[in-house]
């Protein structure tokens, strides 16, 4: 049984990549990574970095590397050249009579310039790190917040594009009549539909994979990702099979699995912008849950326990949405 | 092979059926032909068959599986060529049978002989979705052979195909008729039932109207003559004889004896004649 499931999941995948719209739906998450890597400052981007000419001051060079990150240039045109570039790295020169001066492009974020600033003080008078009276407590929070939520959200999106393939191999298969033909063979009604299923798992933990890997979430535990997004993708599958069915164009049956867009958004927008008293109001969505659950696996600050809780619920919503569309999905398969 | 008793079948759930009391056997090694215009019941009766349609009620039992119980190994012994050629049109000839042995759990035939076997080599890397119509049925009817099945339907298996091709088509399923394979065809193609089929039934409106051998039904329906057209007197004469009357069948042997014959025909019926004299309907 399971080399079919394979074997019609091989075939679904050949098909999906010689056919230009499911191409365009696989490769999708690699463009969204890009996409963020271009909009949101990467999470190694986050420490400040700082240019100086070589050889000018080796004390300075070690006190900064205490703070920042450290890149060193052989000459002023040089550094100057280095500095206009896209990123928001400063330079900092020597001037007249030991003094410096900082260069920027401009349009660098004030905090930046302002902590360069204070570096080169703190390093002209001689204040160290054991001068200070501060105590650091942080949140654990390293990762851009804005980062991490446009990539909870391309994960999410990403398990919607797996059901968006299978409506569009399900609308083929009827519209060419196949599926008749695999019902003359010795392949189960469930285990057609599991290999129908395989890549509405596989493309969304392939590209939430890739998208991770490019935006820098490297330290992760891939293991609850894998978790999270398993769970996240059988709503997906379903309504990609309901779709599927009820549709004999692929436009449509692609274009309405944007339903699916509404509850998403919607449970993103609570979490983030509605009071805790509107919270419940959300329970009954997935998505919700997932984003939550996500929301711990991209900061890395979640237990396995709280990953179970979350992907539990996930996967106990999509059983109940299971019992009441499998006998459609089965009729309609007939 | 196939043994059907009491089937009856309702698509709107009713007592509307499409097909009713519908009763026949079919023994191992038979070519079997379904016979009837379009809407008759034999694609449903077919379909249940196949199992691509539930059987609501009556027995049925094909290649020795009950059909109300059906098993997925059945399919290993059962070949079905679809009338609506149903191939990947993604995926080229040689893919499409590829994929397909692959879901069988017995010894398949090569693709590519089935290939060549039905005229498509040198084609067998294009993209089904470039075949014409007649290159798609053939591939749909090499597809239904590839687990080498022991009961094999064929549902209008030479529709639309040139008379050369249907001629090879019609010499594969005598070839595999031969190695002891059960056939059920489905047509409403008179002449093919006529050149294959060991027995035929005429079905419309649902039900059987008539099972026999199509030798046994030209002699029943047919008139008992022979047409004879002889050149006497350089001059060519048409003439009926009787081949039940002892004083005719003594006249045609001196016709032939003493004159040169251009043609000689008994006047049996066709499958088409005895359909319309037996159900008072037209083939379409």
């Amino acid at each position: 049984m399971i080399r079919k499931i394979l074997m019609i999941f091989k075939r679904d995948m050949k098909v999906s990549v010689r056919n230009f719209i499911t191409l365009y739906i696989i490769v999708v998450p690699v463009i969204f990574a890009v996409i963020i890597n271009i909009f949101s400052p990467g999470i190694n981007d986050t420490t400040v970095e700082i240019v100086l000419l070589k050889g000018e001051n080796s004390d300075q060079e070690e006190f900064f590397k205490q703070f920042a990150n450290i890149e060193l240039i052989d000459t002023v045109e040089n550094i100057e050249k280095r500095v206009k570039k896209r990123d928001n790295i400063v330079g900092v020169l020597p001037g007249e009579n030991d003094e410096y001066f900082i260069l920027t492009q401009g349009n660098e974020p004030d905090y930046v310039v302002d902590y360069v600033r204070n570096l080169t003080a703190f390093d002209h008078y001689g204040i160290g790190l054991e001068d200070s009276m501060a105590e650091i407590i942080d949140y654990g929070r390293d990762i851009p917040p804005l980062k991490k939520l446009m990539v909870n959200v391309a994960v999410m999106f990403t398990s919607i594009l797996g059901g968006m393939i299978i409506a569009l191999n399900i609308v083929e298969e009827k519209t060419e009549n196949t599926i008749s033909s695999i019902h003359v063979s010795p392949v189960s009604r469930m285990g057609f539909i599991a290999g129908k299923s395989v890549i509405g798992v596989f493309i969304p933990i392939v590209g939430t994979f890739l998208m991770l890997m490019i935006t820098g979430f490297r330290n992760i535990n891939y293991f609850h990702a894998l978790l999270m997004i398993t769970t996240s993708c059988i709503i997906s599958i379903l309504i990609g099979f309901i779709e599927g069915i009820n549709n004999d164009d692929v436009m449509n049956a692609a274009g309405n699995m944007k339903t699916l867009f509404l509850p998403l958004f919607g449970s993103v927008a609570a979490i983030e912008l509605l009071a805790d008293k509107w919270q419940p109001l959300f329970y009954w969505i997935p998505f919700y849950w997932t984003y939550k659950g996500n929301n711990l696996v991209l900061s890395g600050g979640g237990s396995f326990m709280d990953i179970i809780k979350y992907s539990g619920i996930v996967l106990g919503i999509s059983i109940i949405v299971f019992i009441v569309l499998a006998p459609k999905i089965r009729e309609g398969l007939e | 092979m196939i043994k059907v008793k009491n089937l009856y079948h309702s698509y709107s759930n009713d007592e509307k059926y499409a097909v009713e009391d519908v009763n026949f056997e079919i023994e191992k090694g038979e070519i079997f032909g379904f016979l009837g215009p379009s809407g008759a019941g034999k694609s449903t009766t077919q379909n249940i068959l196949t199992g691509l349609l539930q059987l609501q009620k009556g027995e049925v039992e094909v290649a020795g599986y009950d059909i109300k119980h059906i098993k997925n190994k059945m399919f290993n012994k059962i070949g079905m060529s679809f009338e609506q050629s149903n191939v990947y049109t993604k995926m080229s000839g040689l893919e499409n049978l590829e994929f397909y042995r692959k879901l069988f759990d017995v010894e398949t035939r090569n693709p590519m002989d089935l290939i060549k076997l039905v005229g498509l080599d040198g084609k067998e890397n294009i993209k089904a979705g470039k075949y014409s119509k007649g290159m798609k049925h053939r591939l749909t009817f090499a597809r239904s052979m590839i687990n080498n099945p022991e009961m094999w339907f064929l549902d209008e298996p030479t529709t639309g195909l040139d008379p050369a091709i249907a001629a090879t088509i019609k010499d594969i399923i005598r070839q595999e008729n031969e190695r002891g394979v059960t056939i059920f065809l489905t047509t409403h193609n008179m002449y093919i039932a006529d050149e294959l089929c060991n027995r035929v039934a005429f079905i419309v409106d649902g039900k059987i109207r008539l099972i026999d051998f199509p030798k046994e039904l030209k002699v029943k329906y047919g008139k008992k003559l022979v047409e004879v057209e002889y050149y006497k007197n350089g001059e060519i004469n048409k003439e009926s004889f009787s081949t039940v009357v002892d004083e005719e069948k003594q006249k045609l042997l001196e016709v032939i004896r003493k004159n040169d014959i251009r043609t000689m025909h008994t006047k049996e019926a066709t499958l088409e004649d005895i359909f319309i004299k037996v159900t008072g309907r037209v083939l379409v």
